[in-house]
């Protein structure tokens, strides 16, 4: 069971990978991109594949498999299955913090945004610690959540009212605002993906304790789990891959939620399983989503994209699970 | 063997000191509010006091995490669950400490009368059903120290008195045991009884000794009518 759930979601990731490097506006047979990631076959093909497509998918990967990490670990360490970073506002602490330095000019240097990016999720991630303990009701957290979008969204309003005139800036800023993966570069891919493997690397030996820490703080330590120790690399793991997300794929919500509910759905809590299973179905569910803004020209972006299914998503959860 | 000297905190614990020894089952008594949770989560190490705490004759804040869980069990009130993990998941958490090896937890399952719910998610028990799984997690633990608070809150009368039967059995077979109740004729079955009021131990012997009527009078309360009552005994 556990076996077969990882293979068919890898299997669904590969073909969705390949579909990932071979539509768009030129469509290239599987056959071409094979021949193209092994560097044979036509230049433009190649180029098409290593300059525009891979960059592309790697940061889907990145992003969706960052987001759908950080939003299993924010539920068990708030003992809450609607914990989620685009909800709790660590992405749009995130977002403005990219935002202020793009729009304040500080951009200079190739880490300067992904910096930004993480400095403003961990001010989100410390508002949510205070503001919302432990335990607290869906509704607490929720309402905190608001509370943190409408501050956070409020500032990057702010620094894109002041970058208007600068189209460029507000260009950038928009990007951040929606959300999505067209137009990367490797730049891109080596601020986002090497973190992200990273993070979810030293997250999976974590999956244990965490689900003790699902059922109760103090049950858990009575077990033999060091909880101080655990809930400081789980909040740190998960804003960590939050940031990284938002650095290169700015917002792109309610991936953190989604993925993980319908995959507990499927395969049950155990995050030992659960883990894996959300960082491949993340990137997978990044990768699919993405797929329709490459035939759809302006508004239709990644971000846009997962929050029109992930709100009714939301609302219809609310509906099963009221607070 | 499990003892603390001077356990202070706040108004909920004041100047608590004990020694417990092995093979007895104890149990804690006294009104709402009286300091009993408290005292399980400071002797157990989940929450900090002032004083000293020793397990075996070991100062508790030099005992690593994971050997604490291997030597003291733990049964908190609080017994809600968000996830829906199946019975036999969450009383084999009771091995973590162990490297997860699985020894005990059908026996403890067994214990507890829940063999038959092992598949079942947690979030669809009943409250006396969830008791039930987390006690059989705090058994499966193997750990000589074993705290529960209130056991036999939302337990039927049948499974009260397999609890009961349950920690006689430990506490017979070398466990230290110490189980918070509410009913002072539950207490009775005890080898030895503390009863906590205000923060404070003002009574630790057995049964008959301390729950003297007065004692009973001034802590509760209430006017103890000895006779009265139905008694109840498994078959």
């Amino acid at each position: 069971m556990r076996n077969r759930a990882g293979l068919v979601l890898a299997l669904v990731l590969a073909a969705v990978v390949l579909a990932s490097l071979a539509l768009g506006d030129s469509a290239l047979r599987p056959v071409e991109v094979l021949q193209a990631m092994l560097g044979r076959g036509d230049a433009l093909n190649r180029t098409i594949v290593w300059d525009l497509r891979l960059p592309r998918t790697l940061v889907g990967i990145a992003v969706g498999a960052g987001l759908a990490a950080s939003g299993v670990t924010m539920q068990a360490f708030f003992r809450n299955p609607l914990a989620s970073p685009g909800l709790l506002g660590v992405s749009a602490g995130g977002a403005l913090g990219a935002v202020a330095v793009l729009a304040l000019g500080l951009a200079g240097g190739f880490l300067a945004v992904p910096a930004a990016a993480i400095a403003g999720a961990f001010v989100a991630t410390g508002a949510v610690m205070v503001l919302a303990r432990r335990g607290a009701s869906p509704g607490h957290l929720l309402l905190s959540g608001v509370a943190l979008n409408a501050f956070f969204g409020a500032g990057t309003s702010f620094l894109l009212a002041l970058s208007a005139g600068r189209f460029e800036v507000s260009g950038q800023i928009l990007f951040w605002l929606m959300g999505g993966i067209e137009n990367r570069t490797w730049e891109h891919v080596a601020i986002g993906l090497p973190g992200v493997l990273v993070g979810c690397a030293l997250l999976l030996p974590l999956g244990r304790a965490m689900n003790l820490l699902s059922l109760g703080d103090a049950s858990a330590q009575s077990l033999g789990v060091d909880v101080r120790r655990l809930r400081w690399q789980l909040i740190a793991l998960s804003t960590v891959l939050t940031a990284l997300a938002t650095a290169v794929g700015g917002m792109v919500g309610f991936v953190g939620l989604l993925v993980p509910h319908l995959l507990r759905l499927a395969f049950g809590p155990d995050h030992r399983r659960l883990l894996p299973l959300s960082m491949i179905g993340g990137a997978a569910f990044v990768l699919l989503c993405d797929l329709p803004t490459r035939f759809v020209p302006g508004g239709l972006r990644l971000g846009v994209i997962t929050a029109l299914i992930g709100g009714p998503f939301l609302l219809w959860m609310l509906r099963r699970n009221p607070c | 063997m499990l003892s603390a000297e001077g356990l202070t905190l706040g108004t909920r614990l004041r100047d608590v000191s004990l020694a417990l020894s092995g093979g007895r089952g104890i149990a804690l008594v006294g009104p709402n509010g009286a300091g009993k949770s408290t005292l399980l989560q400071v002797l157990a190490g989940l929450l900090q006091a002032r004083g000293r705490i020793l397990w075996n004759g070991r100062e508790l804040s030099a005992i690593p995490y994971l050997e604490r869980g291997r030597t003291l069990a733990w049964l908190g009130q609080e017994s809600h669950a968000d996830f829906a993990f199946p019975v036999r998941e969450v009383v084999a958490q009771g091995r973590h400490a162990w490297g997860d090896d699985g020894h005990g937890v059908d026996e403890a399952m067994e214990a507890l009368d829940i063999r038959h719910l092992a598949a079942r998610p947690i979030t669809e028990l009943s409250g006396g059903e969830r008791r039930r799984v987390y006690l059989a997690r705090a058994l499966a633990t193997g750990a000589p120290l074993q705290l529960w608070d209130e056991p036999a809150a939302n337990l039927d009368v049948r499974h009260v008195l397999e609890v009961l039967r349950l920690a006689q059995r430990l506490a017979a077979a070398g466990s230290t045991l110490v189980v918070s109740l509410h009913d002072l004729r539950t207490a009775f079955r005890f080898d030895e009884v503390l009863v906590m009021d205000q923060g404070r131990l003002v009574g630790h012997g057995a049964p008959e000794a301390v729950l003297t009527p007065e004692l009973i009078a001034s802590v509760f309360q209430v006017k103890a009518m000895p006779g009265k009552g139905l008694a109840l005994e498994l078959p």
